[in-house]
């Protein structure tokens, strides 16, 4: 439960981190160590260097004044729940943070951790794919720009290459107007600290929240730990879209859900369960978001 | 233990550290890989800092570092260099104990102990922010401790009395 050996660099700029990761072949990045240090306790990792970015400052920040929300990778949990900027334009995001493990793991995990760690479980990455975000990457050759779709590859595996670190996300708000739109993200997990079974997360924009039977304009749908990446329903999405929110349209997306994933049976958890997970709260995250756009 | 290509004891690159623990400076020559609940234990002298599954997920070692409740065993000392750590041992003052310490011993909120100063660090963080929790609130921020005796009753009945007692002493935790 030991780590073993490395030797430890503090860069305290992204340049720094890139030179760094390009002289030192095989070397890790540390941010909040939630998960990386679990990992090196156990030996299964075992890197001869450490880079610890967790004194690069210009990755440390929530813009959500212009076009996009923007948010540096080095943001922690528990700051991305508390941005009131973010509830208000993007309240998605503060709402997965907020329910990620418990309060001590909060005070420290950070925002591109968990990108990088690309848990299928995880919470931003599902953010990041349902509502369509791009990822910044740099490396000691430059910097490029990824969509979200594009980047969570497999179980854990993303495009991000030796040498890069992500510095940033971006969503775009153009599509989720604050005083039409509803979101949510919702969790199913049997104990606070423990990974969620299965979580959905939800975008709603009606066409008037006033109206008697405000219209969706446009829905999204991601479901976590759902599949070997997280997976956004876009068939569920049209069920609801076009119309007032029914009964009848959100059995008909759940119904969607339960087909589209692909679940990897867990202990506790078996696939028949999990695709059931994935119908129910596919149509509790649509229901409850609907409600947050409509009042 | 050790596999072959393991550098030996001599060879590990180290790091100078300096950091405040319980208010007293302290200066180490320390390998990168020690972890801050070692780091407590061994150069501090803090054996209030429990170490139980040094893995992130039983809270025993649970500290403060600049103002932050942290497992200390996911942090390398290293890492703290030039901050402030706080552990079950600076709460106590000239030999008597802290409010939440006292609630713990009346309410009967340890068996074998060995979770408790983790419990303890976690209350003071939870009333530091909120000074009157909820039952739900009191859950959600002890979820990160793990006791394996009492069952959690007596320890939230404890972070309840230690509630009241800050509140009637006006005292900040």
């Amino acid at each position: 439960m030991k780590p073993a050996p490395f030797e430890y660099h503090r860069p305290e700029t992204v340049a720094e981190a890139t030179d760094l990761l390009a002289e030192f072949d095989g070397a890790e990045l540390m941010a909040g160590n939630q998960s990386l240090g679990i990992v090196m306790a156990n030996r299964l990792a075992t890197p001869d260097h450490i880079v610890d970015i967790n004194g690069i400052d210009e990755i440390q920040y929530v813009d959500a004044d212009g076009e996009a929300v923007e948010v540096g990778a080095l943001v922690r949990h528990r700051d991305l729940a508390a941005s009131d900027a973010l509830a208000e334009t993007l309240p998605m995001l503060p709402e997965a943070a907020d329910q990620i493990a418990g309060p001590v793991v909060r005070n420290r995990g950070t925002l591109g951790g968990s990108i990088g760690e690309a848990d299928p479980a995880g919470n931003y990455p599902c953010v990041l794919v349902t509502l369509g975000g791009e990822l910044e990457l740099a490396s000691a050759s430059g910097r490029r720009t990824v969509d979200a779709a594009d980047f969570f590859v497999a179980y854990m595996v993303t495009a991000i290459d030796e040498g890069e670190l992500v510095t940033n996300v971006r969503f775009p708000t153009a599509p989720y107007p604050p005083e039409r739109t509803g979101m949510a993200f919702l969790e199913q997990k049997p104990a606070a600290q423990t990974w969620p079974t299965l979580s959905a997360a939800a975008a709603v924009r009606v066409d008037d929240p006033g109206a008697a039977d405000p219209v969706v304009e446009r829905a999204r749908v991601g479901l976590a730990n759902a599949a070997d990446v997280p997976l956004r329903v876009p068939d569920a999405e049209s069920e609801v879209e076009g119309e007032p929110v029914s009964g009848g349209a959100l059995d008909a997306a759940g119904e969607v859900a339960y087909d589209a994933v692909d679940p990897q049976p867990e202990l506790h958890a078996d696939e028949t369960y999990k695709r059931e997970l994935a119908r129910e709260y596919t149509k509790r995250a649509l229901r409850t978001a609907y409600e947050r756009a409509t009042t | 233990m050790s596999a072959d290509n393991t550098p030996g004891v001599e060879e590990r690159p180290t790091r100078d550290v300096t950091l405040t623990v319980n208010g007293e400076d302290l200066s180490a020559s320390v390998e990168p890989r020690l972890k801050l609940s070692d780091f407590l234990r061994q150069h501090a002298g803090c054996r209030g800092v429990r170490v139980g599954c040094e893995h992130g997920v039983c809270g025993a070692c649970t500290v403060s570092v600049d103002g932050d409740l942290v497992k200390s065993c996911l942090m390398y000392a290293v890492q703290t260099d030039g901050s402030q750590v706080r552990t079950v041992e600076g709460l106590a003052e000239d030999g008597s104990l802290h409010p939440i310490q006292e609630a713990f011993h009346e309410e009967h909120a340890l068996q074998c102990g060995f979770c408790t100063s983790g419990f303890v660090m976690s209350t003071q963080a939870l009333l530091s922010e909120n000074p009157d929790p909820s039952h739900e609130e009191m859950e959600d921020h002890l979820s990160s401790n793990i006791c394996r005796c009492t069952g959690y009753q007596n320890i939230y009945d404890a972070v309840e009395r230690a509630a009241d007692r800050l509140e009637d002493l006006d005292v900040d935790p």
